[in-house]
């Protein structure tokens, strides 16, 4: 029972994760700065919990908002540059998250942060808030802004001449995402209860990367189908193959863009999908 | 019905009958050899980053599960060391700590501090007793009283051993220290200038190693124009190794003023550095001359088994560990059965957190709530890859 709470936690974490990466793809952003975020609000979380003894609800408010004005505050700097420019924004800002705490006696530095109080109902919790995210961005997904973001996503230069402003677009996406990795921080120091900078680094990034691509980049539900797969590989891989989980993910990235390069779900079979419902119903 | 389909459903049951009886197998199995075993959940990096440390942690538990086991094993009962490998993934640590947490008796491990932090809070709340003698005070102390820590504070050990180097070296006036930011060693870097400036070192500087250093000239040079009159190297073995090399290509000469951390003490220093090593200074807690018969036949084993290289830094902590869970079984009447498992975990940790003489295989020390004392480290010089004794430090 306990693996199954932890594995169940840990895909909620995966899939706001997920959803963090995949909202700035739909602008054509590759984003790694909702790492540095979660990185944030998780030791943010912990500090607020052990130190100050706030209330849960208010550390998940105030969480969102960090990362709220995180991302903002970025995304107001590089909303329209190019994805090249954003990968490279977004891995400075894990380069200077990570040297931060590791330099900040306050943060625990590189020993770690311990003793994080344990949250009762963490799995409630954790599902009512994907539960309500997963509905705004179904609300998203069904918008006008998000037409808009394939229009960019495609061709910023047809965006451009129909009007679209990019970086009103990309604003929007990109502090939606600052919130969801705010909010995955803070349940990830909830679940764990100790923090180390190590967890915050490139091997997160191979797994996000996975989940994102491999479930499929068109569409929300892609990363809800892959991030119970590929995050849960290391809970329920055995012994001898928890060495290759790199090795796993990196090969299943491949084989997707080679094979299947929108990923498993696509928007086209999601639209296919409404309008059978469609049919079928009336 | 198609025959494909009706071959699959065939299939399909098949399979699913073989699970249940596989489960129901092991689970059978499972619980027959816990009435005639004792055993003890190891979670230990077989895999991963620090897989070469955990392979000779292994190695040396095993060690002393055969011994008891050639001896009658433990009232009688044979002990198996059951190994769980965590890798270096704090998920796995978490499910292999979520596989043991309602019938392990005591667990030795979780080994690297991200399974530490990811799987002791779970042990915590559980009450299970996890001996971490892998890591610093500075970690298991965050997991008293279910956590027993293997050495003392940093702070009573370290300042003594750089002293006592300082000592030796009367002209020592600046010092530079290579650091490098990994769990604990930016703490124990800080305890190692405590002790310079006790012993009178005027000034310590500081050169930030990087994680993912591959060259060192350029930190050798940057130190060496600070004139200083010694290092001490506190990073991983392949750093300090280097490290010892560029520093002697860029003019070095007298080693005797380079001190190795403990933590640098591993095959790799040696096979990297050889010859360059020869007067260097390294501490460290055990010391491979010992005279103990124990110790005698541990390291000769280890040493044919491992191609003839030296016990490493942390190989017998492990070692001992097994000891302490037999001792404590032995001294507190521990029957092993199901239903008393919570009452005897807590009389396995009362007992190891306060064990006194416990005769390990290099020390014999007392435990005070869960913390070692008389405890110290050695200190050596190396030449011809070999540990020379000069001195124990407190």
């Amino acid at each position: 029972m306990i693996l199954l709470y932890y594995f169940l936690v840990f895909t909620a974490i995966y899939i706001l994760m997920g959803w963090s990466l995949y909202l700035p793809y739909r602008v054509g952003h590759l984003h790694f700065l909702p790492i540095s975020i979660m990185a944030i609000c998780a030791y943010f979380a912990g500090i607020a919990s052990r130190e100050w003894g706030w209330p849960f609800l208010l550390i998940i408010v105030v969480g969102m908002l960090i990362g709220l004005i995180i991302s903002y505050g970025v995304s107001l700097l590089i909303g329209d540059a190019p994805c090249f420019t954003v990968v490279i924004v977004g891995l400075t800002s894990m380069f200077i998250v990570k040297t931060v705490i590791e330099n900040w006696n306050l943060l625990g530095g590189s020993i770690g942060f311990f003793n994080i109080p344990s949250i009762r109902y963490l799995i409630l919790w954790a599902y009512l808030l994907l539960l309500f995210m997963g509905y705004l961005m179904f609300l998203i997904e069904d918008s006008q802004i998000a037409r808009k973001a394939s229009v960019i996503f495609n061709d910023r230069k047809l965006a451009a001449s129909l009007g679209i402003r990019s970086k009103k677009i990309a604003l929007f996406f990109h502090s939606f995402s600052g919130i969801l990795a705010g909010l995955s921080g803070i349940l990830y120091a909830s679940l764990i209860g100790g923090l180390t900078v190590d967890f915050f680094s490139f091997s997160i990034v191979g797994t996000l990367m996975a989940i994102l691509f491999v479930g499929g980049y068109t569409c929300m539900w892609g990363v809800v189908l892959a991030a119970p797969l590929l995050g849960g590989i290391p809970i329920l891989l055995p012994d001898m193959l928890i060495v290759w989980k790199q090795v796993i993910y990196g090969g299943l990235l491949i084989a997707m863009v080679c094979f299947r390069p929108q990923g498993l779900i696509t928007r086209q079979q999601i639209i296919g999908l409404k309008n059978n419902l469609r049919r079928k119903y009336k | 019905m198609d025959w494909k389909k009706q071959l699959s459903l065939i299939l399909s049951k098949t399979l699913l009958v073989l699970l249940l009886v596989v489960m129901f197998s092991s689970s059978v199995i499972a619980s027959q050899d816990d009435h005639k075993v004792w055993r003890i959940d190891f979670l230990n990096s077989l895999t991963g980053s620090v897989a070469s440390i955990g392979n000779y942690m292994s190695w040396s538990a095993q060690r002393a599960a055969q011994e008891i086991n050639k001896s009658g094993g433990i009232n009688g009962k044979p002990l198996i060391v059951l190994e769980h490998d965590t890798g270096d993934s704090p998920e796995k640590a978490i499910s292999e700590m979520a596989k043991i947490i309602d019938h392990a008796l005591v667990a030795l491990g979780p080994v690297p501090e991200v399974c530490i932090q990811a799987a002791m809070p779970m042990a915590v709340d559980r009450g299970l007793f996890c001996m971490l003698a892998s890591t610093s005070y500075e970690v298991a102390v965050n997991y008293f009283p279910w956590s027993i820590s293997w050495f003392p504070p940093t702070e009573e050990v370290l300042p003594g051993v750089t002293e006592t180097w300082a000592e030796i070296h009367e002209s020592l006036e600046k010092v530079i220290q290579f650091t490098e930011k990994q769990a604990v060693w930016p703490q124990m870097a800080e305890f190692h200038v405590a002790g310079l400036q006790t012993a009178g070192v005027k000034e310590v500087q500081e050169v930030e190693v990087p994680k993912d250093a591959i060259m060192f000239d350029s930190l050798a040079v940057k130190a060496l124009s600070r004139e200083p009159d010694g290092f001490i190297l506190t990073c991983s073995p392949e750093k300090a190794a280097k490290i010892v090399i560029s520093l002697q290509k860029q003019g070095w000469e007298d080693t005797s003023k380079i001190l190795i951390f403990s933590s640098a003490d591993d095959t790799s220093l040696y096979t990297t550095a050889g010859q360059y090593l020869n007067g260097c200074y390294i501490y460290n807690y055990i010391d491979p001359n010992s005279q103990n018969d124990r110790w005698i036949s541990f390291r000769e084993d280890y040493k044919k088994e491992h191609g003839g290289l030296e016990p490493s830094s942390l190989s017998t902590i492990y070692y001992d560990c097994v000891y302490m869970v037999k001792e404590a079984i032995e001294e507190t009447g521990i029957t092993g059965e199901r239903d008393n498992l919570a009452k005897e975990r807590i009389k396995i940790r009362d007992y190891c957190r306060n064990v006194k003489s416990f005769e390990g295989i290099q020390q014999t020390w007392d435990m005070s709530d869960g913390v070692p004392s008389e405890k110290g480290a050695f200190l050596f010089i190396i030449q011809d890859n070999h540990k020379e004794f000069v001195c124990q430090t407190n």
